[in-house]
C-alpha cells in the first residue's frame, strides 16, 4: 500500500481543540494529540509525526516499534518493556506512558479505523481544516490550495485597509 | 475540499434500533452527537433557530478561522448518508423570551411536546444571551453584543440576509469592549470589513486576555488601538446614535476569586474616544429551550444541571455543549456532544 501521511498545519490551527476531544473520546480519555498553549498565547498540537527515519525505532531495545503498510510508527504493546527511550529520542515527546498498561502507548494513525476504510479522526473532525491525511502529494496539493486562499485574503484584506473599498 | 465528518465513527448507516432521538441546536455539541447517534443506528431529528445546521461554527465565527465548506459539507453528509432530519428556523421553547439569533424563527415548537414525541432529547442550545453592562447610553443606536454583530455579518455572507442589514462598517470607528475570542473575532471582521479605525477596551492587561497574547498581538499590528486597563462608563449619543463613549483607566488590585488580579477604577482618569459602533464582547449566558419550569433544574448561572450521564433531572432529556458548562471551545463542545451521544445510546438500549 502507498505512504499516507497524517500532517498538521500549525499555521491553520485555531486552537478550537476539536483533535484532541475526538482522540480523547475514542480513546477513552487518553488524547495522543494536544494543543499547548505557548508563552505567546499561540496554541500548538502535539502528537506523532510519524517520521520516515523515526528515532524512536532506532532506539527500541526489545524492537517493539514498526512500520505499518501506511507508514504509520506504531508501538507493540506485548513487545514494550516500558523503558521511555522512545521518548527521550523523540523530537516531539510524542511517546506516552500508560501507567494502567504499564507501556508506553502513542498515536498510531488510528491503525482500527483505517482497517475499516476509515481516516484518523481528528483530520476527520478538525472544523479548521488543519490537519491532512492521505498521500503525500494529496495533502500537498491541499495545503497550497489553503495557502493560496490565505493569500488572497490578506491581499483582499490590505486593499481594504488602504480604503479602497469594500471586498467581499 | 472535505467536511468536517460528525459520524466519524462510521461509514453508512447501519441497521436501526427503531429508537427517535431528538437534538435541540445544532451546534458543535449537537451536530457530534447527531454523527455518534446515526453510527449506532438511532433516527435523529435535528431542531434549530437558525436557517442552517452549524451553530456558532458558521454564525458565529468567522470564516478565516473555520471554512463555510468545512460545516457545511459536514452536515449535508449528516443528512444525505445518515439521514439525519433537520429542522432549521425551529425554535425549541417553554416560555421563553427574545435572544440573539431569533430573527429567523419561523416555527416555534412547545419543549414539552417535543419530550414526549421522542424516546430521548438532548438539549444542546448553547449560551446566546450576550452580557450587556447597566452604563448609562446602552440603548443607543450603534450598541451591539458582540455575538449579535458577528451573527449579522456571518448571515450576510452566508446569503440568509441582506447586506443592508447588516451595520456598515466600511469607514466607521468600532469600540470593541472584551478581550476573548469573541472581542477578538469582533475586532477582526471589522478591519475586514473596511473599518477606518478600531480600538479595543478591557479591563486587565494583555497578559489575562483571554484570548491569548498572540491574538491580541496580532490585531495590534493590523493596526487595532488595544487600550487595556480601561473600563467603559458611559457611552454618549447625539440623536439616538453613537458618537462617542467614555472610558475610566484602571489599575490592578488583589487577585479576586477567579485567581485574576482585579481591576480598581481610577478617580478623574475619564477621556472620551469619538466612535460610531460600540461592541459589547464581555460574556455570553445560557440560552435553554425553556424559561418556566419544565422539571429541569439549572444552576445560578443558568446552566442546565447534568448528572454524570448528561442526564438532566428529567428522565430521559439529557443536556451537552456550552449550555451545561457556559461558554467554551468548539472542541469541549464536541467532546460533551459525543459523550452524552455514548450515555444516551446506553440508557436507550438499556430500557
Amino acid at each position: 500500500m502507498a505512504r499516507r501521511i497524517l500532517h498538521v498545519d500549525y499555521s491553520l490551527c485555531i486552537g478550537c481543540e476539536t483533535c484532541q476531544s475526538v482522540c480523547e473520546f475514542i480513546h477513552h480519555g487518553k488524547p495522543h494529540i494536544r494543543i499547548y498553549y505557548t508563552e505567546s498565547g499561540l496554541p500548538i498540537p502535539i502528537n506523532c509525526r510519524h517520521c520516515e527515519k523515526a528515532p524512536c525505532m532506532n532506539v527500541c531495545p526489545s524492537n517493539a516499534i514498526y512500520k505499518d503498510t501506511d507508514g504509520a510508527v506504531i508501538i507493540d504493546p506485548k513487545k514494550c518493556i516500558g523503558c521511555l527511550m522512545c521518548l527521550a529520542v523523540c523530537p516531539f515527546g510524542a511517546p506516552s506512558y500508560e501507567a494502567r498498561l504499564k507501556v508506553v502507548t502513542k498515536c498510531d494513525m488510528c491503525a482500527d479505523r483505517r482497517r475499516v476504510g476509515l481516516e484518523p479522526a481528528c483530520s476527520e473532525m478538525c472544523p479548521a481544516e488543519a490537519i491532512f491525511f492521505g498521500r503525500p502529494e494529496e495533502v500537498e496539493d491541499e495545503i497550497r490550495r489553503r495557502t493560496a486562499e490565505k493569500i488572497a485574503r490578506e491581499r483582499i484584506s490590505s486593499t481594504v485597509m488602504e480604503s479602497i473599498g469594500r471586498i467581499l | 475540499m472535505k467536511g468536517m465528518r460528525f459520524a466519524f465513527l462510521c461509514r453508512e448507516k447501519p441497521e436501526p434500533t427503531g429508537k427517535k432521538v431528538a437534538i435541540i441546536g445544532a451546534g458543535p455539541a449537537g451536530l457530534s452527537a447527531a454523527g455518534y447517534l446515526v453510527c449506532h443506528g438511532h433516527e435523529v431529528h435535528v431542531y434549530d433557530k437558525l436557517p442552517e445546521p452549524g451553530g456558532l461554527m458558521l454564525f458565529g465565527i468567522p470564516e478565516f478561522r473555520i471554512p463555510i465548506y468545512r460545516v457545511r459539507k459536514g452536515y449535508e453528509e449528516l443528512e444525505n448518508v445518515f439521514e439525519v432530519k433537520f429542522f432549521p428556523k425551529t425554535k425549541v421553547a417553554f416560555g421563553n423570551g427574545e435572544e440573539e439569533g431569533d430573527e429567523f424563527v419561523e416555527n416555534i415548537v412547545n419543549f414539552n411536546e417535543l419530550v414526549e414525541k421522542y424516546d430521548a432529547v438532548l438539549i444542546a442550545t448553547g449560551t446566546w444571551e450576550s452580557w450587556m453592562p447597566n452604563i448609562e447610553g446602552i440603548e443607543l443606536d450603534g450598541v451591539y453584543p458582540a455575538l449579535d454583530y458577528l451573527f449579522k455579518i456571518k448571515s450576510a455572507k452566508l446569503g440568509h440576509m441582506s447586506w443592508d442589514k447588516v451595520p456598515p462598517i466600511d469607514g466607521k470607528r468600532v469600540m470593541v469592549v472584551g478581550a476573548g475570542h469573541t472581542a477578538v473575532d469582533a475586532a477582526m471582521e471589522s478591519l475586514l470589513l473596511g473599518a477606518e479605525k478600531v480600538y479595543m477596551s478591557y479591563r486587565r492587561t494583555i497578559r489575562e486576555a483571554p484570548a491569548g497574547a498572540y491574538e491580541i498581538n496580532l490585531l495590534k499590528q493590523r493596526g487595532v488601538k488595544w487600550l487595556e486597563l480601561t473600563v467603559p462608563v458611559r457611552i454618549i449619543g447625539e440623536h439616538g446614535k453613537v458618537i462617542a463613549i467614555e472610558l475610566q483607566k484602571c489599575k490592578l488590585g488583589e487577585p479576586d476569586e477567579s485567581g485574576r488580579r482585579r481591576p480598581i477604577p481610577i478617580e478623574g482618569s475619564n477621556f472620551q474616544i469619538d466612535v460610531d459602533y460600540v461592541v459589547f464582547a464581555v460574556g455570553q449566558r445560557p440560552t435553554p429551550p425553556f424559561a418556566e419550569d419544565v422539571g429541569i433544574a439549572v444552576d445560578k448561572k443558568g446552566r442546565i444541571v447534568v448528572d454524570s450521564r448528561h442526564m438532566t433531572s428529567r428522565e430521559g432529556v439529557f443536556a451537552a455543549g456550552d449550555v451545561v458548562i457556559g461558554p467554551s471551545k468548539v472542541g469541549r463542545a464536541v467532546l460533551d456532544g459525543l459523550l452524552a451521544a455514548e450515555s444516551m445510546h446506553m440508557w436507550l438500549l438499556g430500557r
